[in-house]
């Protein structure tokens, strides 16, 4: 291409290279008709060039949002500047098969477009050129990548056994609110549990059954809170909950049920039928609690008391008069 | 009189594609056989004066068939038309006495050239009718694979300098729930690594995959004469080097014959040092059908053995088909 002379030669192989690159090209005029049409274009599409060359391009594939197109094409005309669109705007131009349609993951193609401006000899915009790139394998590892990072946050927060949330980051939820009903000085109220007799329960029928014991309960926890209440376990039989701009006579209703579902149901194991029940200490935030530990103490000293009271039963924390 | 010609090929599909390009007018009286065997009962019953003989056949193979018309000295003059074109091929039957070689797929004039050159074209018939065979177009599916397939080993003969060993192609349609058992009957309890590449064209589009033996590596290191360690880097070279002599010859060989071209995207690694049955584990497939042809390939004398799946959406079918009926008419 010496001194910017094109041999016929050359343009024949410079046309080889643009028709069997493996990337979607096409050209459009003024009127949005097609001017060139590749064999990646042909092939993915099904239509042949003889049935694409010279048509309007929207009117043959009606599905490519009009106004977007147009709207792209022009901004590329009036400023003579490449636009680009990926595939997180916008998966594809054209609706083609995945590359790989037997093993691939991907439903679809996933494209990146540009459009590019083709100056003539006077310097003005004549044609369009529209780049199509495969970008499927990017856009599926991106998207097992998401997945799997989701997947780890939520191991790295819940309970294997109750799927609830671990102590760790239950704790954190602990601080978050704190802080929150600091500012609102809206109500809050915490509460704590543990099984009662729990050890027996492991020895008499083993420890898989103390896990379905656990996994019960869990599971009866989940059922009578509230979306927006945040649940963990604690300790090993000890359970704790945030119910969320909930008083403290709203909080032992809660109590009270969660505490006769339990003691009404029935796990079954093998063999066993295992019945038991449960402590709950309950405790309101109030502006004299200055922190979440502190918090967490008053509902600790209220299921104490449940405990020491006879068990399977709801105590509030009373605060000391007058302080 | 007519002259007596007998079309030995195990393909239905091929066994009119090759009637079709007997020459116009030929005053002939055309058999056929589906193997090696049927093929000598014929030539004794005095039905060939001239055989053409496809040499990839079950029961028995055109080598064989070739060694017994020797062996007994059967008056037959045998033309071999071969999808496997290696060069190797052509030498061992020109040596077992085959008169003429011809490449598959066989034009009329390749035919005629032959039929002048040894003066064997006679009478002249003006209103021969046109022969009639019955074709399954599964057969159809198998002979532009075997053709294919043979081009591919082909490629691979002449780099590698050995002699390609060629089955038959097994055509299937499978069930997206059976295709993993499908690819683990391919390579029982042996660890592949596995190559696939995606190709679209004309309404045909499908997935090429394929399957390299672990215990392969070593020797296709000698032969391609790798300098250096056999490490997984190396592994990976070679793997891909195979892939693209076999896919991309064969992926050729296909569109040649059905008159179009593919695109074909790039080459992805399924997996490396697997069992078969985890190559696609974790992927839900949106298919319910897909038509597998399968190609094994084996090197003689080396421990080197591969498949080449060839994998068609369901939708590729019927355009596969319309094509298909192109060839013979």
């Amino acid at each position: 291409m010496a001194g910017g002379q094109i041999e016929l030669g050359e343009l024949h192989w410079l046309l080889d290279v643009l028709q069997s690159i493996d990337i979607g090209l096409v050209v459009l005029d003024r009127d949005y008709k097609v001017q060139v049409w590749n064999s990646f274009m042909a092939n993915h599409s099904g239509l042949p060039s003889r049935d694409v060359i010279s048509k309007p391009f929207l009117q043959v594939f009606p599905d490519v949002p009009e106004d977007w197109f147009r709207r792209k094409v022009e901004s590329v005309r009036m400023l003579k500047n490449r636009a680009f669109t990926t595939w997180e705007q916008r998966p594809y131009l054209l609706r083609f098969k995945n590359y790989r349609p037997i093993t691939g993951a991907a439903e679809y193609m996933f494209q990146n477009i540009t459009f590019i401006p083709l100056t003539s000899v006077t310097g003005e915009v004549e044609y369009i050129g529209v780049v199509i790139n495969d970008v499927t394998d990017i856009a599926m590892s991106r998207q097992d990548l998401e997945a799997a990072n989701l997947e780890l946050a939520h191991l790295s927060r819940s309970d294997r056994l109750s799927q609830l949330n671990n102590r760790g980051y239950w704790e954190e939820c602990l601080q978050q609110e704190f802080r929150r009903l600091k500012r609102t000085h809206g109500p809050g109220a915490l509460v704590m549990f543990d099984i009662d007799h729990f050890k027996k329960v492991n020895d008499t029928y083993g420890h898989p059954a103390g896990d379905e014991v656990i996994r019960q309960t869990s599971g009866r926890l989940r059922e009578t809170m509230r979306n927006t209440d945040i649940a963990g376990r604690y300790g090993g039989e000890e359970f704790v909950a945030i119910l969320v701009d909930t008083a403290a006579d709203g909080a032992q209703i809660f109590a009270e049920r969660l505490r006769s579902v339990i003691a009404a149901q029935t796990v079954r194991h093998d063999q066993h039928e295992i019945r038991y029940t449960i402590s709950l200490g309950v405790a309101e935030m109030q502006e004299r609690i200055e922190s979440p530990k502190q918090w967490i103490e008053c509902a600790d000293r209220a299921l104490y008391e449940a405990k020491h009271g006879g068990r399977n039963r709801v105590v509030l924390y009373q605060f000391p008069a007058g302080v | 009189m007519p002259t007596p010609v007998l079309i030995c090929d195990d393909s239905s599909f091929a066994r009119k594609q090759m009637a079709r390009a007997l020459p116009k007018g030929w005053d002939v009286e055309v058999s056929f056989a589906g193997n090696g065997a049927e093929a000598l009962d014929a030539i004794k019953a005095g039905k060939a004066d001239i055989l053409f003989l496809d040499l990839n056949m079950p029961v028995m193979d055109g080598y064989e068939a070739l060694a017994a018309i020797r062996a007994q000295d059967l008056p037959t003059l045998t033309i071999v038309v071969s999808g496997d074109i290696q060069p190797e091929a052509q030498a061992r039957v020109t040596q077992l006495g085959a008169m003429a070689f011809l490449k598959k797929p066989v034009g009329e004039e390749e035919i005629a050239q032959v039929l002048t050159q040894y003066g064997i074209r006679g009478t002249d018939k003006a209103d021969a009718a046109p022969v009639q065979v019955e074709v399954d177009i599964r057969d159809g599916y198998k002979e532009v694979a075997n053709v294919a397939m043979g081009q591919a080993a082909d490629f691979l003969a002449r780099l590698l300098n050995v002699f390609v060993l060629m089955p038959v192609p097994h055509v299937n349609m499978i069930d997206s729930a059976d295709l993993r058992m499908a690819l683990s009957a391919v390579a029982v309890g042996q660890n592949v690594s596995a190559v696939c590449q995606g190709f679209i064209g004309a309404g045909i589009a499908g997935e090429a995959l394929l399957l390299f033996h672990e215990s392969s590596f070593q020797d296709i290191a000698e032969l391609t004469q790798y300098q250096g360690k056999i490490d997984g880097n190396a592994e990976l070279e070679l793997l891909m080097d195979m892939a693209n002599i076999l896919i991309g010859a064969c992926l050729k060989g296909l569109a040649d014959q059905l008159e179009v071209s593919f695109s074909q995207g790039p080459p992805v690694v399924l997996g490396r040092h697997v069992q078969v049955s985890d190559l696609l584990k974790g992927n839900t497939l949106r298919w319910k059908q897909t038509l597998a042809i399968e190609m094994g390939y084996r090197i003689e004398n080396r421990k080197i053995s591969c498949d080449l799946l060839l994998l068609l959406t369901e939708d590729s079918i019927a355009s596969l088909n319309k094509r298909l009926q192109y060839l013979i008419g």
